[in-house]
Formats: C-alpha cells, sequence, structure tokens
C-alpha cells in the first residue's frame, strides 16, 4: 500500500467512522441514561432516510430544508415511541428483558410500516453537493466532505448540549443516578424522552448523510445498528465520548483493513475487533475498568 | 408559626413486592425542630425518608406538608414544595465538579431563577466548598462529600431538609463535623429529619425521636426522654 494510498483510506475511514460515530453515540446515550439496549436504533436510521427522500425528493423541497424537518421528525417519533412502549417498562419487575422484548418488537413493527408505507423497492437521494476536492494527490468527492462536516458538527452540538446546558446537565445527573437527580428536582421521566428523542435525531442526520451513497430499503437499518454496537462495545457501554472515538476508530480500521484484504472482509473485521474487546477490555477501549 | 406539625405522617405502609416494610407508620417534624428516626438496619428507617419524598410507592397512608395532601407527587415536584432529601452515601454526580453538583441542587424551575442567590447562600455556610468548586466531586473525602450532597440539598432553599444516616461510612472526626452541620442548618430556621442507628447521634441533636423497629414505631418523645427510656437503653446501650 503506498503512502497516498493510506491517506486516501484512512480519510475516507474518518469519513465513514463519523456516521458510525452518530448512529453509536444515539445508542450510547439511550444505554447510558435509560440502561435499555435500543435494538430499534437503526429503523430511526432508515425512517430518517425516508423521511429525508420524502422531503427532498418526493416534495421537492430543497435538501437545506428537507433534513432539518426530517430530523425534527424523528426526533418527535423518538419522543412520541419512547412514551408509548419503553416508558411503561422503566422500573417494573423484569424491565431489562422486557425492554429488549420491546425493542425488538419496535423494530419489526417499524420495518413493516416502512415496507407498507414506502414499499420495497430501494430508494436513493441525489448528491447534495457535486465536484471533487483534491489535497495533494488525494482526492474526495466533495459529497464525502460533506459527510464528515456535517456528522463532526452535529457530534460538537451534542457535546455543548451535553456539558453546557441545562438539558445537557440533567441527562448526565440522570444517567449517573436517577435517584439522586430525581431528589434534586429533575423530572426523569421527561429527560427519558428527551433522550431518546435526541438518539433517534443522530441516527436520522446520519441516514441524512448517507442517504446518497447507501439506498434507502425497509431493512437498511440494520447493518448500521449491528455497527453502531460495535462502536458502543469498543467505546464503553452508555460513553457517549467513547462511541464518538469509537466510531472514527472503526471507520479507519475497516478502511485500511479492506484495502489490505477485499471488501467482503469489511464486517468480518469489525466484529473481529469487537469479540476482541469483549474479550480483553469488556469496559471498552476508552473506558476504565470498573471497581 | 402555627401549631400545627410541618410535616405529618399518617398510617403509612410500604410494601417491596409482596414484602411488607412499613407498617402504620406515623411521624410529625414540628416547624424548625430536628427530628430523629433511630432504627437497626432493616428496620425500614431509610424506607421511611425515601416514601416521604416519593422515591418508593406508598400502599396506603397519607403524607402531609404544610397543610397539603403530598402523598403521591412525584420526587422533583417535593423539591417544589419546599423538602429536600440528601441520600443515604452522598450519592453525588462523582464524574461532575463540585460546582455543577451544586448548582444541580437548583435545577428544579421553581428555584432556578434564585440559583446565583442560593449558591452564595450555600457557600457561606461551606466556605471550602467554593475554593474546591472545580474538583471532580468524586474525588473529595468523605467528609467533603457529604458537605456537597447537604450543599447541594439545600440550593432549593427547602423548609424541611431530610438526611438519610447522614453519618454512614464517615470517621467519627467527620461525624463530629456533620453534626455541627446539621445544627448550622437548623439555625438557619430549616427543620430537619434524619434516620440513624446511633442512640447518641441521633437523639443528642434532635428535639424530637422515634424508635422503628421491623417496620413499625415503637416509640416516640423528646430527644432526652428517648435516650433516659427504658426500651432505647437495654435494646441499643445493653444497659
Amino acid at each position: 500500500m503506498t503512502f497516498y494510498l493510506l491517506i486516501e483510506q484512512i480519510i475516507n475511514g474518518l469519513i465513514i467512522g463519523s456516521t458510525y460515530a452518530l448512529i453509536g453515540s444515539g445508542i450510547a446515550l439511550i444505554y447510558g441514561t435509560m440502561r435499555v439496549l435500543n435494538l430499534a436504533h437503526g429503523e430511526f436510521y432508515m425512517l430518517g432516510g425516508y423521511f429525508v427522500f420524502y422531503f427532498a425528493v418526493t416534495l421537492g423541497i430543497p435538501s437545506y430544508l428537507a433534513i432539518p424537518i426530517a430530523v425534527f421528525l424523528a426526533f418527535v417519533l423518538g419522543v412520541v415511541i419512547q412514551r408509548m412502549t419503553i416508558h411503561y417498562l422503566l422500573g417494573r419487575e423484569g424491565w431489562m428483558f422486557s425492554s429488549i422484548a420491546v425493542t425488538l418488537g419496535l423494530s419489526i413493527f417499524l420495518q413493516n410500516a416502512a415496507l407498507l408505507m414506502f414499499g420495497e423497492q430501494f430508494q436513493s437521494i441525489p448528491y447534495y453537493v457535486s465536484g471533487v476536492v483534491e489535497i495533494g494527490q488525494v482526492r474526495i468527492p466533495a459529497q464525502r466532505i460533506l459527510i464528515f462536516v456535517v456528522a463532526m458538527t452535529t457530534i460538537a452540538v451534542m457535546w455543548y448540549i451535553l456539558k453546557r446546558t441545562r438539558l445537557g446537565w440533567a441527562i448526565r445527573a440522570t444517567s449517573q443516578d436517577r435517584d439522586a437527580a430525581a431528589v434534586v428536582g429533575i423530572p426523569a421521566e421527561r429527560i427519558f424522552m428527551i433522550t431518546f428523542g435526541l438518539a433517534a435525531a443522530l441516527g436520522a442526520i446520519a441516514a441524512a448523510m448517507l442517504a446518497p451513497i447507501y439506498a434507502i430499503n425497509p431493512w437498511s437499518g440494520l447493518p448500521l445498528l449491528l455497527k453502531g454496537f460495535v462502536v458502543v462495545i469498543l467505546g464503553g457501554l452508555g460513553s457517549f465520548p467513547g462511541a464518538i472515538a469509537a466510531g472514527l476508530l472503526l471507520g479507519v480500521i475497516e478502511a485500511i483493513g479492506v484495502q489490505l484484504t477485499s471488501s467482503e472482509w469489511r464486517d468480518l473485521i469489525s466484529f473481529g475487533l469487537m469479540i476482541a474487546v469483549i474479550w480483553w477490555r469488556p469496559w471498552g477501549l476508552f473506558g476504565s475498568k470498573p471497581a | 408559626m402555627s401549631d400545627t406539625p410541618m410535616l405529618q405522617v399518617e398510617g403509612l405502609n410500604v410494601l417491596y413486592g409482596n414484602y411488607q416494610v412499613l407498617w402504620d407508620v406515623a411521624l410529625e417534624v414540628k416547624h424548625g425542630e430536628v427530628a430523629a428516626v433511630l432504627g437497626p438496619n432493616g428496620s425500614g428507617k431509610s424506607t421511611v425518608l425515601k416514601a416521604i419524598m416519593g422515591l418508593v410507592p406508598i400502599q396506603s397512608g397519607k403524607v402531609i406538608f404544610e397543610g397539603d395532601d403530598v402523598t403521591h407527587l412525584p420526587t422533583h415536584e417535593m423539591v417544589s414544595r419546599g423538602i429536600s432529601l440528601v441520600l443515604e452515601r452522598r450519592r453525588l454526580f462523582t464524574n461532575m465538579t463540585v460546582r455543577e453538583n451544586i448548582l444541580l441542587g437548583a435545577y428544579h424551575k421553581s428555584v432556578a431563577s434564585r440559583a446565583a442567590s442560593q449558591l452564595e447562600w450555600v457557600e457561606s455556610l461551606f466556605p471550602i466548598l467554593a475554593e474546591r468548586r472545580d474538583q471532580i466531586a468524586g474525588k473529595m473525602s468523605g467528609g467533603e462529600q457529604q458537605m456537597i450532597a447537604i450543599a447541594r440539598s439545600l440550593m432549593s432553599h427547602p423548609r424541611l431538609l431530610l438526611m438519610d444516616e447522614p453519618y454512614l461510612g464517615l470517621s467519627p472526626k467527620i461525624v463530629g463535623e456533620v453534626v455541627k452541620i446539621i445544627r448550622k442548618v437548623n439555625s438557619e430556621g430549616i427543620a430537619v429529619l434524619f434516620n440513624e442507628q446511633n442512640v447518641k447521634l441521633s437523639f443528642g441533636v434532635s428535639h424530637h425521636g422515634y424508635l422503628l423497629e421491623g417496620g413499625r414505631m415503637v416509640l416516640s418523645g423528646t430527644g432526652d426522654e428517648m435516650i433516659k427510656s427504658d426500651v432505647v437503653r437495654r435494646v441499643y446501650l445493653g444497659i
């Protein structure tokens, strides 16, 4: 592998990795606050893609308006779904198991709802920007640069929300200790709803950015869900910064690994890595060993 | 100040699953007083405070605060009514700084606008917390953590402070400091209800005491009466 090819693969890896980070950080937020592993997270990604398709292609709204509308819709959908399902399980006997059953059921339900509403044909969205950017000898399509910029900006905004806003403090406090958050006056149940909505919105942003590259269909959420799991396990379950770092790292490892082998090895590499991490560092690459 | 108690708990029954933890528990806290619930491990004394605060579901009974029935209010609403709870083992947000922990105590919208003046007051009570404001709360000593937990609870400007085993896991020297803090908080006009398993630490500090055994209130009286009571002396002091 030549030096320039290596650089190109690292850049490609970071670009795809930034979308893995978006997916993974949504799963991490939900797990971190509610201790629920959301098996329906891929469907928020899938529906986000359809929402963008509907507004941008079917209705012909300019993409810079269509995407925010689609993301907001995904947020609302996340809040409503949490309130109608997970809300009733949290804290009940056996909720750890029942929440897995419910999110799996949701996943199947949403896939079939999408099948009925949008049909089974693959849909794609035209590139938002055209052209190629040349940096030295490395050529990158402008569309891919846009993916990276949007993903990293979203992560930065999310980071700011978590660190600097009242809502973010409440999310962090609730995720650390639900009772302690309640006794200082934080309405944990409302925080859970908003967190679920935010995670769905992160998935929809990832979908909006990837839709011009990967076609949308009712089952397109599953591969991203599995990638998201790899990310949260590498990053440490429930850790937002861990998921960001792990997403980018996974993207780069996959890109270089595929270059050294072939593209059929992509999933083998990422799941092999996940199994190795579960084996050697079950608390994640970036987490600290629990006491 | 009226003669009706600030807090009245009547006929409180609490179950964990099929297991009954509290049986017809009744107690009162008067305006401006310190009250203590003494009980051995597993007597249900933590559950009394959690039930008042709405952290565990109440099967039957009433919690009346300043004349209002607050029995089934959600926990975060209790804060806006003027009750605050310091949880057992402090339960700080250990990854966050001292200042962040304290400010979170004024999260509820009923007090958020007064957060700045509350912070000034709380930091005047505990000057060391102003000095250490940027340190990570989880890295502070046990006594300092208890101070942070109390400071956090005071941010909502409670008229009644509940404390679940405030001395647990602290060295005797630090326990002395916490006793001083309780007196200090009380001298600001705030009523305090806490629980404890040590006779002198509970009734020595309090105006009024209760003895809880097996989830039932078996005795009550002034702090002095409780220390001198035969039951307490026999069971707890072995005299």
